[in-house]
This record gives structure tokens, sequence and C-alpha cells, in this order.
């Protein structure tokens, strides 16, 4: 704590420190950048490197040659971008990054941060102890939960924990959904301490704050940043298909920072992790409300991508939405592709949401505050998000993007109040996967490991 | 291969027409779907979507009263401004994606051959101003006239640094000062190309300056009519 930092300074390093920005990011005048670099309070970084035409994107980890661009300059060689992160604005062999080393900046410690007065399970407690452990040993833990187990209430003990320590926290998600739903919580039950929520299209700044809750994708803003990282849905997608991501989320962290992994549904990968006791674990197979996980009904439909194609809805999906209207049930249908949740909307006229459309977070906050009583999806809205009490169906279940992760992640979106801790979960299919058989077993396996 | 406007890898079938040689694609058909080339009616002076079969559209007239006479001939756009293009736009203009110009190569020539080709027109992209230049690190306008593989005259104009248009509402734009003056002795005959075509108040006020120098005819070949 250096508290001879003139304020200025001290404003600088709250906004700079223990990142890498572009000089946008920065917003400060030509002169005053020019006075920080000359003084050593910010430096530059190279932002592309190249060795014999092979380039490296030191944002985003980017090596994929084909998403390097190329500016054309008269009388010069041209400029070599990185397309992999120019989502969020473009860094090239003539732009380079900066950093911060000045002195770095000051955070106030909060005492008793967490002003939640609910209850925890048993084995919520449990979890909690184990990720005070883990943060006290400076060690990584995997918190094998099944959807509904109550995850974000697990962390509070250990979030409260690392704020008293002074430490900074970083929780991780794929989907900006989920950002949007997990802040306000965390706001609420933890009013004093300083928070950003960070996605694409966010406008909140983290100034050095306690907590940053992020998408996956905001960390390759960070370096030496967090002391504990909280990686949530480490199976989903972005984070398990993209090899940069966990470079990215590596290098946010500070040299001997904490790890913990959320997940309902490992990758072969964790599974083998855990199998050789390399990776610390937590299994919680049981909901919050103690009730079972609710099994998927199986329904073969004959011939259902062709009568889909016709633009036709078989007549047992009709009859399920229909008996769901008709008992006042909410739900929600999953449907493999953004043509057929576009198709299957105007055919219903039940409103759809996907990755692309504009209007996404008004429908989903729409259908939590209960104004529409149903919605077609794609995966998007498959983790992460709490919608009590709803029914749920897949259509074409059978559909490759529905792999056994997918479908229990989906099945878990049902029974999720402990008022009406049931819910109906329903596949369409036209040929059984080995995935459904799966997801189905998982039900089943997690009930029983439950009830003991 | 990958798709430059939506950087998905691109799939192509191997059949026997195209197993010798295979094609070299910029876009791929998901992309291709969603530009959309303006649909008739149109004003035939500007390119204005849906104004009935008159000659000209309202905004049209009202610059040529505001001129006397429309410093402007003609306008020539491809595409509507639609959510996705605007993505596009963002990407390549704003965030600096300047590969993403090479998806617009077929049909800026397609436009360029049925409507000016071999009329000696001179090509005139809209420059930046020096201040634009050095952080978008290259001319929009320029990077589409390079598509056309024809020698593009840059010395002609330049332009002080005002706040960007995209930032001003109708009467701001159509009120402001001309900030491009010329700095050579302009040919006869000037097509000049730029992205997007809004108001019309930028093409009007390099055309008037142009034509206030002795230019006989100019012409604008535009990307996109918003």
């Amino acid at each position: 704590m250096t508290s001879s930092t003139p304020p200025l300074i001290e404003d600088l390093a709250r906004k700079f420190a223990t990142k890498l920005l572009l000089k946008g990011e920065l917003d400060l005048s030509e002169r005053r950048l020019q006075y920080l670099l000359d003084h050593a309070y910010l430096e530059k970084v190279t932002s592309i490197k190249s060795s014999l035409n092979f380039h490296q994107c030191i944002r985003c980890f980017n090596r994929n040659q084909s998403l390097f661009g190329k500016i054309p300059r008269q009388n010069n060689t041209p400029i070599i971008y990185c397309k992999h992160c120019i989502q969020m604005n473009r860094v090239s062999s003539e732009e380079p990054l900066y950093r911060w080393v000045g002195p770095p900046p000051m955070r106030h410690r909060v005492k008793n941060p967490m002003k939640w007065k609910g209850e925890l399970t048993p084995l919520q407690v449990k979890a909690s102890y184990e990720m005070i452990k883990a943060i006290q040993h400076e060690a990584k833990l995997l918190i094998y939960a099944v959807c509904g187990a109550g995850k974000t209430e697990m962390l509070y003990a250990g979030i409260e924990h690392a704020i008293q320590e002074g430490k900074r926290v970083c929780i991780a998600t794929p989907r900006s959904d989920v950002v949007r739903e997990l802040a306000p919580r965390l706001r609420r039950d933890f009013p004093t301490i300083h928070s950003a929520a960070l996605y694409g299209s966010s406008t909140e700044k983290d100034l050095n704050n306690h907590l940053v809750i992020a998408t996956t994708h905001q960390l390759l803003r960070y370096e030496d940043s967090f002391d504990v990282m909280v990686i949530d849905e480490v199976d989903a997608f972005p984070y398990h298909r993209d090899q940069t991501l966990p470079k990215a989320v590596e290098r946010a962290m500070k040299q001997d920072a904490t790890k913990i992994f959320l997940t309902a549904t490992p990758r072969t990968k964790q599974k083998v992790q855990i199998a050789l006791n390399q990776l610390p674990t937590v299994s919680i197979p049981s909901r919050y409300h103690g009730h079972p996980i609710p099994v998927p009904t199986f329904k073969s439909i004959f011939r259902l991508s062709k009568t889909l194609e016709n633009e036709t809805v078989p007549p047992s999906i009709n009859q399920w939405i229909h008996q769901k209207s008709t008992s006042n049930r909410r739900f929600l249908l999953f449907v493999p592709t953004i043509e057929l949740a576009e198709k299957l909307s105007a055919k219903l006229t039940i409103p759809h949401v996907h990755a692309e459309s504009p209007d996404r977070e008004y429908k989903i906050k729409q259908y939590r505050a209960r104004n529409i009583e149903a919605l077609i999806t794609t995966t998007i809205l498959e983790r992460g998000v709490t919608f009590p009490s709803i029914d749920v169906a897949v259509i074409q279940a059978d559909h490759h993007v529905f792999d056994e992760a997918a479908l229990i992640q989906i099945a878990g979106r049902a029974g999720r109040s402990a008022h009406d801790p049931t819910g109906d979960v329903t596949f369409f299919y036209e040929y059984k996967t080995n995935a459904m058989v799966q997801a189905r077993n998982y039900t089943i396996i997690k009930n029983k490991e439950a009830r003991g | 291969m990958i798709c430059y406007l939506c950087l998905k890898s691109i799939k192509e079938e191997t059949v026997w027409a195209n197993f010798l040689s295979p094609q070299f694609r910029y876009t791929c058909d998901d992309c291709l779907n969603q530009l959309e080339e303006i649909p008739p009616p149109f004003c035939k002076h500007c390119k204005k979507q849906a104004s009935p079969n008159h000659q000209k559209c309202d905004d049209c007239k009202r610059w040529a009263n505001h001129f006397g006479e429309d410093p402007l001939d003609q306008n020539i756009s491809i595409f509507t401004y639609n959510e996705f293009m605007k993505e596009m736009m963002a990407r390549f203009k704003y965030r600096g994606d300047y590969e993403a110009v090479y998806s617009f190569r077929e049909p800026l020539n397609k436009a360029y051959t049925t409507h000016f080709a071999k009329k000696h027109y001179t090509l005139v992209p809209i420059p930046l101003s020096d201040d634009r230049y050095e952080t978008r690190k290259f001319n929009q306008a320029e990077a589409l006239a390079s598509l056309l593989k024809k020698p593009i005259h840059t010395q002609l104009l330049k332009r002080e640094d005002t706040t960007k248009q995209a930032k001003r509402t109708r009467t701001e734009r159509v009120l402001s000062k001309n900030p491009f003056h010329l700095t050579n002795h302009p040919p006869e005959k000037i097509l000049l190309i730029d992205d997007i075509y809004t108001t019309g108040t930028t093409l009007r006020q390099v055309a008037s300056l142009l034509k206030n120098a002795g230019v006989k005819n100019v012409k604008a070949l535009t990307l996109i009519r918003s």
C-alpha cells in the first residue's frame, strides 16, 4: 500500500492494472498517454508476434494462420491483424497493447461482506468448506454437482472468505445470460463490495473490484489479476472447444491462484482426472430441495424430421403443448436449429430465442417475469439459467447438437423450485441415440446416489 | 477456407464439376443469403427504396431545390442496410477487419460493369481525414475502390477532421460545413466511391466542389443505401 501515490495515478492504476488494453480502451489523450509511457507507468506490449510469416496473437493466443488478416500499405509491408478476437476491437502489428507497470492500486477490505441469510444443505456446507480449504491452500477443486444443487449458494462462503482475506475473485462463465442472472443475485447478497459484470455489450467497468463476474471471453483482457478463479460450466462449449480460452483463464489468474471448477456434466478429460485423483472433487448428487431430478420420458415419433420439414407439427407434440397450456404449466421447447426455432415459432405462435436474436435479453426477461407462458429456444438456454416451475421438451432429441451433456443440462431446467420440485421432461425423437440413453441413466444414477 | 464475413470455415463439397479446380470463395452461402440487394421499386436517381414510379424521390427533389441543380448526377447502390449489413459494417469499419471487404468484390464489380464500364470515369474514393486514417489504418472507400482493379485517383481531395457522420442527425449533416477541398485539377468525368449513402450529404459536398471546379459529370457508386 503506497499512501504516497498521487490520486490521479491511483485512479489510473485502478483502471489499468493487471490488464492488457488497447489504446482505445485506455481512453487517454495523446499527451497523457505519452507522459505515462515516458515515466514508466505504462508499457507497450507487442500484440502480434511474427516470425517467418508465422503469426501469433498475444491477446487471444490465436495461432490459426487463416484467422490473420492483412491491411495493404503503400510502399510498406502490410499490417497484420488478428481476426479471432476482432470482436473486442483490432490488435495488429501496428497497434500494441498497453500494460500498467506503475504502482499497484489499493483495494479496501470489507469485513463480513455477505448478507445472505439462507440455509445450506449438509452437502452444500461440505462443498463450501472444501472451497474455503482450497482457497487457504491455493489449490484447485472441482465441484461436481447436479443441475439445481444450488451451486451459486455453495460459493458464498468461499467468496466471503476470499474477500475478507483481501483477495480478488472472478466468476467466469461461458454465457452472457448467466452473467446477467448471477450478477444481481450476488449484488443482493454481497451489498457492500465492489463488483463488475462484464460481457460483450455491458458498460460496467472493473476498477480493481473485489468481485468480477464475466464471460470467459472477457478474460482475454486480463493478466495476473485474480486470486480466486471460479470457472462455471467447465465442460461448456466455448471453454471446452476453443483451445485459446483455457490459456486466457490461466493468464488472468495470479501465479498461485485458487481454481474452482463447477460442472454438472464433466467431460472425459475431467472424468479421467477425477479417477486418477489428480483433481480434488466434491460430488453433490442431490438438489438443494432434496427431491430427485426428473427422469426424462422418451416419445418416439415416426418420420419426425420429415414431418417438421413439411412444416407440420406432429400430433403428439401438439398434444403435449395443449396439455401444458390447459393445466397452466409454463414450458420451454428446445429445438436443435435456429431455422426450426423460427418455423415452429410462426406455426405455434410461441416466441423464440436463439443466439442471434436481437431481442433475446428482452424475451428472456419477459419469460422470467411470467409475461410469456412458453418459449422456443435453441441450446442457448441449456445451462446456467433458472426458471422455477417449468416443464421442458426437446424436439428432435436425436439431433447431433444434443449430446449427453446438453440433454442432462436441459433436463436439469425442470423442477428447480422447492415448492414445485417435480417437472416433466420429454424427449421427442425419431431414432434413439446413445446420448439420450446416457442422459436418462445419468439422472437415474444420480437419484440413486442421492438416496444414499 | 474461411468465410471472410462470419469467419466460420467453408466446407465445399467435392463433386465431379470441381474436383480438378477447387474454387476459392470469400463468403459462405449463409452470409451471401443475408446480403440483400435493393429491391425495386427504387428512386432512379439515388436508389432510395420504395419510392413509387416517380423519376425522383422527395429527398432528391429537396437536394435539387437546395443546390438549384443537384451536383450529383446519379448514385448507384447495391445492398440495403439490413441488420446483417449493419453488423458487417461495424466489423469492417469500426473494429477494422479490413479483409471483410473482399466479400464485396463480385457484387461491386458487377454493378460497375452494368452501370459505368467503358464510360471513361475516373474512380475517386471519398477520402478520410488524417486523424481517422491514423486510427483505422485504412480508408474503407479506397478498399472498396481497389476491388475494381482500375486505376484510382487518391490525390484529388483532402478532408478535414470532423465528427463522424454516423453520429450526427440529418439536419446537422445537411447544414454542416464542407470539410473537403481540392488539391489537384480534376478530370472531366468522375465516379465517386464510398461505402454507404445515408443522406447523401458527403457525396454532394464533394460533387458540388467538383462541379464548381468545372467537372462535367459526377456519379457515385456506393455499396449500401440506407
